[in-house]
């Protein structure tokens, strides 16, 4: 086989991503400035993963898999070439750099004044993380806890005709090193379990579900409560099972705590990255220190909550996360950045580099953003309304590049005369985030986050979002 | 350190060297059947920004699912990157202990087709270009998107891609299959803006196996109509409104709710549709839809599926009654058929379909054949685009409610829709389906001519 036979030297697998690579690594990276390059990254990454799936009262898919991959960057101006490959061996990687170098017009060896001072001190936020694979659940052990979960929610309703467990453990430890002298490692695990039903009864069909996620947790699914999960999910069916559609319309909605945020994410967020404000599509590209919403909001991304799904000891051009304040009292503050985009359009770095694995080149991304906490109970903002929707749940949406966003909501219930009243299905929010942040005029003091996957140019990263319960004071619900 | 370019192939499989290493693992861990699906693929692309390169893209990749039987006949897979000597053992050590859970109620075997003969595909492998004439063909591109009016300000989501892909089967009863092609796309996603205004965003994307013969001019010319068309634009009221939908809505709608063919999906519970539902009528009696991976037109079909099995066209829909279904070779079992070639490869082998395509049975009458796309003075809503789709369709309960870009059409005059929602029940818009249309378009992602439903709820912006 030719890739096989193309393998040559080490092969960095069955190496511990350490300093004792550091000879290696300089040398490559020696190659790419010698080029001309104005700074190489190289990002090593190795995987093991585990996916399950329990559904009624059989295992139903065991899926391991692991790899390799890495991902080298060069920028030239502002510019930059990016490869990626799995072939860590170091021809593979010399492959991979000199295909980088190509594609912006430099060769190796062409720049003779080209100053490389070494990387360095090796940086290694994963020297206490060395046991957290050995010390995750095994297969035997997160095998019997999916049963376990789909086993109570059988005896919660026998009505529920599907009833699904799933999990996913993700480990991978990563290497940076660029030509600016980053040179650190990292350890992460992030781990997530989802149960989901469908309840049926006569001609009526309801479906449910709930994610949970933590990172650098190895307990995590040990601690899984799963009574407490499987009450509130066959509640949630049960309810929705013969709520009838909602009568489309403009009112007033309260949004729940924990996933309520991935509004905020999706529609406000995103506009928030440099990436966007490189693309020319974000609305508040000229908005720093101008009131961008209600002076109720507050809202902050941060990398540093404990064991939080998008927690990070480094982003993934190795910088140390921050408590990043986006908006203040509805006054934007600061933009997420990485690298490229700080390079691109000014804004300093704020250890938001992230991507999904070395095949992607890191871009700046959200980690736990969400709304900060008011002063109402959840009560008081039902209180004040006379008419609308109360969204306990809220499914996925989607958001168009200028912040159109469309969010389809799972649980929901109409709000007569400041009380809860029936259950209604098929309600969608419809909005554009510059038109809706002015509209958030109360916030709860019941801050919570959930986790959730976040998908965008760098692929697929781990993610909190959160809020308090808010109150919107108009938005477009959809309905039939 | 040499700095010479040793990897010249990287990325290129040999179903020979794996089939031999395969065979010393399995042998060494007492493992006497097992089979294994392995890609590699290698591409390029370029973005750009205003006549500027933004970022260029490389990657060589492979990936290699094994699966294996024990000795209790319970299955086990490890999927790995990494296809060395070692990352091979490593993975049936991995898939060996996998088994040891596997599902003893339900478990695969060999396709009983893995082995039978393959329709004849032989794509072309076209010659592969520089990055640099990706770069001067994108930057081409965008110059003139941008230059068709004086609204357009940007494309800021634009890409070029060109891909080489090659897939591997082989078990251990000696089924053997290898298949490479090549691939290239575009994809130009517009902004403009006129004052006091609301930007507006449209965007086209074409595939063909051959870069040379990708036909930018007609995605320039897509996305320039469609995004002038969008600049201006009026909220409609929230009501109930005749729709047409374009070739690629209408196969957007069917595809997310393919689990109503998918044979996999009924045995788990999650379709629309029964074990019994074959040979029902789920539709007006002159729709007809098949899944055609072997088309023509279908850039990147592969000839046989994960599990070996040839890639094949199969009726779903026939006059409007549900007539077959999408097989793996564990749901074609239990169904008493043969497996139909849409598989992937797994401990639980999941099933999708490849290239739909929605025709209008020739046996029988519109409802109402005076519509037309062309000439109708009706108002209507003409609906191009479908949003959300992940999160806007409740596939097992049949119930959508989607974002969409479109227009409505009063006496032939298209006026672009601000915002609005289409929301329905997937069985109810097959019942309502008051004409298809005669002309059918190929998209990017299957065959579909403009489909007319009656009474379907918008919600507009208020």
């Amino acid at each position: 086989m030719t890739l096989l036979q193309t393998k040559q030297g080490e092969n960095l697998l069955f190496h511990t991503f350490d300093d004792t690579l550091r000879t290696q690594i300089e040398e490559l990276l020696a190659l790419g400035k010698s080029a001309g390059a104005d700074l190489v990254e190289i990002f090593l990454e190795k995987s093991d993963n585990i996916s399950l799936l329990a559904e009624q009262d059989d295992i139903s898919n065991v899926s391991p898999s692991f790899g390799v991959g890495a991902g080298i960057r060069v920028f030239l101006g502002k510019k930059d070439g990016f490869v990626s490959t799995n072939d860590l061996s170091i021809a593979g990687l010399l492959f991979a750099l000199n295909q980088a170098l190509d594609m912006l017009g430099l060769v190796i060896g062409s720049n003779k004044n080209h100053k490389f001072d070494g990387l360095a001190n090796f940086k290694d936020f994963g020297s206490k993380k060395n046991d957290w694979l050995d010390h995750s659940p095994d297969l035997d052990e997160s095998t019997t806890k999916l049963l376990d979960a789909t086993r109570s929610l059988g005896n919660k309703n026998k009505n529920l005709q599907v009833r699904r467990a799933s999990y996913s453990r993700n480990w991978q430890e990563v290497l940076v090193a660029a030509t600016d002298g980053v040179f650190a490692r990292d350890i992460r695990l992030h781990q997530t379990v989802g149960i989901n039903v469908i309840a049926q009864k006569d001609k009526n069909r309801s479906t449910s579900a709930r994610r949970y996620g933590s990172s650098g947790n190895p307990d995590d699914l040990r601690n899984w409560d799963i009574e407490k999960s499987s009450v509130e999910l066959n509640e949630s069916a049960q309810k929705m099972l013969f709520a009838e559609f909602v009568e489309a319309g403009q009112m007033p909605v309260v949004l729940a705590n924990k996933f309520g945020g991935v509004i905020f994410h999706e529609a406000c967020g995103h506009l928030l990255e440099t990436t966007q404000l490189e693309r020319g599509t974000s609305p508040f590209h000229d908005s720093i220190n101008k009131q961008i919403a209600h002076r109720a909001v507050s809202a902050v991304d941060e990398g540093l909550s404990n064991h939080a799904f998008g927690s990070i000891s480094m982003d993934d051009e190795g910088m140390e996360p921050q408590n990043t304040l986006l908006i203040e009292n509805g006054i934007l503050k600061k933009f997420l950045s990485d690298r490229a985009g700080s390079l691109r359009t000014g804004h300093p770095r704020t250890g938001s580099g992230r991507r999904q694995n070395f095949s992607f080149a890191a871009a700046s991304r959200m980690r736990n953003t969400y709304i900060k906490q008011g002063k109402f109970s959840p009560e008081e903002l039902i209180k004040s309304i006379d008419n609308g929707l109360y969204c306990k749940s809220m499914g996925g949406g989607s958001v168009g590049p200028t912040g159109q966003f469309n969010f389809s909501v799972e649980e929901g219930y109409l709000i007569k005369n400041g009380k809860l009243d029936k259950p209604v299905k098929g309600a969608t929010l419809i909005g554009e985030a510059k038109e809706i942040l002015p509209r958030i005029s109360m916030c709860a003091n019941d801050l919570d986050l959930a986790a959730g996957f976040c998908g965008s140019v760098s692929g697929s990263v781990n993610v909190t979002v959160g809020q308090p319960h808010i109150k919107v004071d108009s938005i477009t619900v959809g309905g039939r | 350190m040499n700095n010479e370019i040793t990897n010249k192939k990287i990325g290129v499989l040999d179903p020979k060297v794996l089939n031999d290493l395969l065979i010393k693992y399995s042998t060494q861990s007492e493992i006497h059947k097992w089979d294994m699906g392995a890609s590699s693929s290698r591409d390029i692309s370029v973005q750009v920004q205003q006549g500027n390169a933004k970022q260029l893209k490389g990657s060589q990749r492979n990936s290699m699912t094994l699966r294996v039987w024990n000795k209790y006949n319970q299955v086990g897979i490890t999927s790995t990157s990494d296809l060395t000597s070692e990352g091979i053992k490593k993975a049936m050590k991995g898939a060996i202990e996998a088994s040891l859970f596997g599902n003893e109620k339900e478990s695969p075997e060999f396709s009983s087709l893995a082995k039978a003969e393959l329709e004849e595909i032989n794509p072309e492998i076209s010659n592969s270009h520089t990055i640099d004439q990706l770069l001067s063909i994108l930057k081409k591109a965008e110059k003139q998107l941008i230059n068709t009016h004086k609204s357009i300000d940007s494309v800021p989501y634009n890409g070029l891609n060109e891909s080489y892909m090659e897939r591997i089967y082989i078990n251990s009863e000696g089924a053997n299959r290898h298949m490479k092609l090549s691939q290239s796309s575009i994809y130009l996603y517009a902004k403009a803006e006129e004052e006091n205004k609301k930007p507006r965003s449209a965007g086209g994307i074409r595939i063909n196996s051959n870069l040379d013969e990708l036909d930018i001019d007609s995605c320039i010319s897509e996305t320039s109509d469609k995004l002038i068309s969008h600049l201006d634009y009026k909220s409609i009221e929230t009501s109930k409104y005749l729709v047409c939908f374009t070739p690629e809505a209408f196969l957007q709608l069917i595809s997310a709710f393919s689990s109503m063919f998918n044979a996999r999906s009924i045995i788990d519970g999650l379709s629309l549709m029964t074990e019994d539902s074959v040979g029902n009528q789920i539709s007006v009696p002159n729709l007809n839809i098949s899944d055609e991976g072997l088309h023509p037109k279908n850039v990147g079909a592969f000839s046989f599926d994960g599990e070996g099995t040839p890639t094949q066209n199969i009726q779903l829909v026939s006059n409007g009654i549900l007539t077959n279904l999408l097989h793996s070779e564990a749901t074609a079992r239990k169904f008493g058929v043969r497996p139909t070639g849409h598989a992937g490869l797994g401990a639980k082998v999941s099933v999708s379909p490849d290239w739909l395509v929605v025709s209008k049975s020739k046996s029988k009458m519109d409802k109402d054949s005076s519509l037309s796309i062309k000439d109708t003075i009706k108002e209507y809503i003409l609906i191009d685009e479908l949003s959300a789709i992940h999160s806007g369709v409740k596939a097992s309960q049949g119930s959508f409610s989607l974002p969409f870009d479109g227009w409505i059409v009063n006496d032939g005059k298209k006026t672009s829709i601000e915002a609005a929602t289409v929301a329905g029940d997937i069985l109810k818009v097959l019942s309502s389906i008051v004409k298809i249309e005669n002309e059918q378009i190929v998209t990017h992602q299957g065959i579909s001519p403009h489909v007319w439903v009656e009474n379907m709820s918008i919600t507009g912006e208020a």
